[in-house]
């Protein structure tokens, strides 16, 4: 095992930029995931480290070692692609030990790798079953296993769950965490599932235009995105965005929209202006009547959503926000709502769209009021 | 049945190929003005039933009152709907703007009157920036857009949208859900919307038709679908995570019946005296987020069990939770915001019995479930 380390990466095809002057350390033992939406770079930066791509510039390291010109069977990679790659007319016993006989094991570590990969994938039953006999999600297992039990410096896991059945999907994932669990491999995950890779992440690496813009733990990226990109791509929908104005209060600074019931204090480095404001639909609180720090708004549509939480479109001022309310907040309303921002739960970016460096000050009161407004430990 | 304002009516329609039935007694009524989901699984027939609506496929049996004329027999180009089909073929030799253009220039719209319409579709779908482009220079996702705007720049009183959002990447459908659903609420046209998406269609529809085994099963507001479903498709479909089921059985005590499952048994109050001990095997459906997470054996009139954690989904703003309870797989769904940390490996389920809906065998809803101690 060792960590995968890329200096100043750039990949171009013709005149496209795909990878951009990347530099990254993916550590040892862990589980990144490479997120980002089509077109990002994603694949490319994972080919690239398989060996599959030439960089146009750049290098690639595994520990000490750079593999930079090395082909992919000189790397110790594992890899594991969208389609599962067996062989057929063989066991599944002798598609997960192939690869093991190459090596200089002695038989019984041979045979313990063996059961501890079969154990963890629930593949006991199909051992002695030819490949073709088995689903494409058993299938993938195997694959699975064949690049685990040879314990490769790394393993690259290309989208492996897009093409198989939900029942296997959830099988994969809960062998995927358990593997990850017990073997503690150097692991890069590419997908643009953003449920996937928060559910199998220990780091997220979310990239956007062959860059990698943040990368953090699943909940602290989607907590508090470094960029707007960050809050728009994560969430069902996405972070609400809108403009504030940030204007002169007394010695300090203070933030004013119309979603504010009144100027909310600023804290940190910042100067009068326009600012945008990010807060998650979840995170909006709405009331059915008035409430201390809500403003009036009105309530275009709501609809059904995930776990039958109500979707709110509602708009103040030709302001628009969505609000994701629990069915028994949203049953209640009509067509005048009350809502409310609480002032833990909003995330304020520059003109750049990064991360300013200002903070509501009141963050005590605040959160009291939404910790209130939230429902009991349960169910939705 | 048909109201004052039905602007469309399928009667009875019928359509194979070959040995094949693809449609059997397809009746559904349509509201002028309405965006109508119509909604199911991947080949059940949507793609069909629309083609038949827009003239481009016979329907073996069945009628088409369109604008309430029998439509059944008027050629494709009369029948004036607006149409994204589901494979839609961009014409490569001319421009993204031209291909836009050419339903209303086949509809004799003067140039002029035209351009207009274009510009705004194209900004709508967020293409200006590629109507001089050829569609052999645009990605998958690009063509989509322009056959979306190509259905609906024609001007008219109907647009069916056959699945325009498959295959697209999850941040555009977002986006392209709520342009959508503006659009038809400012021109007040009628929509007829096809989807696999439960989501997209809980989110979208003023009317939701389920279209399962090969015909409508239920037809309704998406709350009346979700909370009251009267066919088991309709449960298993209509709803994301999809709804649990566990097997049942009826049994008569002391006059009251009595369902027992394989983790618990609940009083049943049979619909219209539907249900009796002569229905001995039933489905029972129960919605993911009808099931708590209980604290430690506190909640007051729910049925409890105790179950295991396979696996914690991260949703972002949910988690769907896979349970293990005794052999039975379940999965329920929680806020984020409601739980800190994470979720113990065993705990204890809690359930509402109104929450429990009982499908007879051929599917049809029977009864449900009456809380603890109002036997």
């Amino acid at each position: 095992m060792s960590e995968i380390r890329v200096e100043g990466l750039t990949k171009t095809f013709g005149p496209v930029v795909a990878l951009d002057n990347v530099s990254f350390v993916f550590p040892e033992s862990e589980v990144t995931c490479l997120l980002g939406p089509s077109g990002c770079g994603k694949t490319t930066l994972m080919r690239i480290i398989a060996g599959l791509e030439t960089p146009t510039s750049g290098e690639v390291y595994f520990g000490d070692q750079r593999v930079t010109r090395l082909k992919p069977s000189q790397r110790d990679i594992g890899m594991v692609f969208q389609y599962p790659v067996v062989y057929r007319g063989i066991s599944v016993r002798r598609n997960i030990e192939l690869p093991l006989l190459s090596q200089k094991l002695s038989a019984a570590e041979r045979q313990r790798r063996l059961d501890t990969v079969v154990q963890i994938l629930g593949l006991e039953d199909s051992l002695d079953k030819d490949i073709t006999q088995l689903d494409n999600g058993t299938r993938q297992k195997v694959a699975v296993a064949r690049a685990v039990a040879r314990q490769p410096r790394i393993i690259l896991f290309d989208e492996p769950i897009t093409n198989v059945d939900a029942h296997s999907k959830l099988q994969l994932k809960r062998s995927f965490k358990e593997l990850t669990r017990q073997l503690r491999q150097t692991i890069i995950y590419v997908t643009h599932d953003q449920t996937e890779a928060m559910t199998l992440a220990d780091r997220i690496a979310l990239m956007e235009k062959g860059k990698i813009v943040q990368c953090d733990e699943p909940r602290e990226l989607y907590n508090h995105p470094a960029d707007v990109f960050a809050g728009w791509f994560l969430g069902n929908p996405g972070m609400n965005f809108f403009p504030a104005n940030v204007v002169a209060a007394g010695q300090g600074l203070a933030l004013d929209a119309p979603f504010f019931a009144r100027p909310v204090p600023l804290t940190g480095n910042g100067q009068p202006g326009q600012i945008t404001v990010g807060i998650r639909p979840e995170h909006v609180v709405v009331h059915a009547s008035q409430a201390p720090n809500a403003v009036e708004a009105r309530l275009l549509r709501k609809s059904i959503t995930i776990g039958r939480q109500y979707l709110l479109a509602i708009d103040r001022q030709g302001q628009a926000l969505k609000a994701k309310v629990p069915p028994s907040v949203g049953v209640a309303l009509g067509s005048t709502v009350w809502v409310e921002l609480p002032l833990d739960r909003i995330v304020l970016f520059n003109e750049q769209g990064r991360r300013a460096g200002l903070t509501p000050s009141e963050l005590a009161g605040a959160s009291a009021a939404s910790t209130a407004a939230r429902v009991p430990a349960g169910s939705v | 049945m048909t109201g004052t304002n039905t602007i469309l009516e399928f009667r009875g329609i019928a359509k194979s190929y070959g040995a094949t039935p693809v449609l059997q007694d397809v009746n559904l009524t349509v509201e002028s003005g309405d965006f109508l989901v119509v909604y199911g699984p991947p080949a059940a027939g949507k793609t069909v039933l629309m083609r038949i609506l827009m003239g481009l496929e016979t329907p073996d049996a069945g009628t088409i009152h369109l604008r309430g004329q029998d439509a059944t027999r008027v050629p494709a180009a009369q029948r004036n709907i607006g149409y994204v089909p589901q494979s839609f073929a961009l014409y490569p030799h001319i421009s993204v703007h031209d291909n836009i253009a050419y339903p209303l220039r086949l509809a004799g719209v003067s140039e002029r009157d035209a351009e207009p319409i274009v510009q705004h579709a194209a900004e709508m779908l967020k293409i200006s920036d590629l109507l001089k482009k050829r569609p052999d220079q645009l990605s998958g996702g690009q063509k989509q857009r322009v056959a979306i705007a190509r259905g609906i720049a024609k001007q008219t009183d109907i647009y069916v949208l056959d699945d325009p959002l498959a295959g697209l990447d999850f941040k555009l459908r977002e986006q392209l859900v709520d342009d959508l659903r503006g659009l038809q609420q400012s021109w007040n046209a009628t929509f007829l919307y096809t989807t696999s998406d439960a989501i997209e269609a809980l989110t979208l529809a003023d009317r939701v038709a389920v279209l399962a085994e090969r015909t409508i099963v239920e037809a309704g507001t998406p709350e009346q679908l979700y909370d009251a479903p009267e066919r088991i498709e309709t449960m298993r479909l209509l709803g994301f995570p999809q709804a649990n089921f566990l097997p049942g059985e009826i049994a008569e005590r002391n006059g009251s019946l009595v369902c027992r499952t394989p983790l618990f048994e609940f009083a049943v109050r049979p619909d219209n005296g539907a249900v009796s001990a002569s229905h001995r095997s039933v489905t029972v459906g129960l919605r993911p987020e009808s099931i708590a997470i209980a604290s430690s054996g506190s909640a007051n009139g729910a049925i409890q069990a105790p179950a295991r954690v396979l696996l914690q989904e991260d949703l972002g703003g949910e988690e769907i939770v896979y349970l293990d309870a005794n052999g039975v797989s379940l999965m329920t769904v929680v806020r984020h915001d409601t739980f800190e940390g994470t979720i113990p490996d065993r705990i204890t389920i809690a359930l509402d019995p109104t929450a429990l809906i009982v499908f007879a065998p051929d599917g049809k809803r029977v009864g449900q479930g009456v809380p603890v101690g109002h036997v």
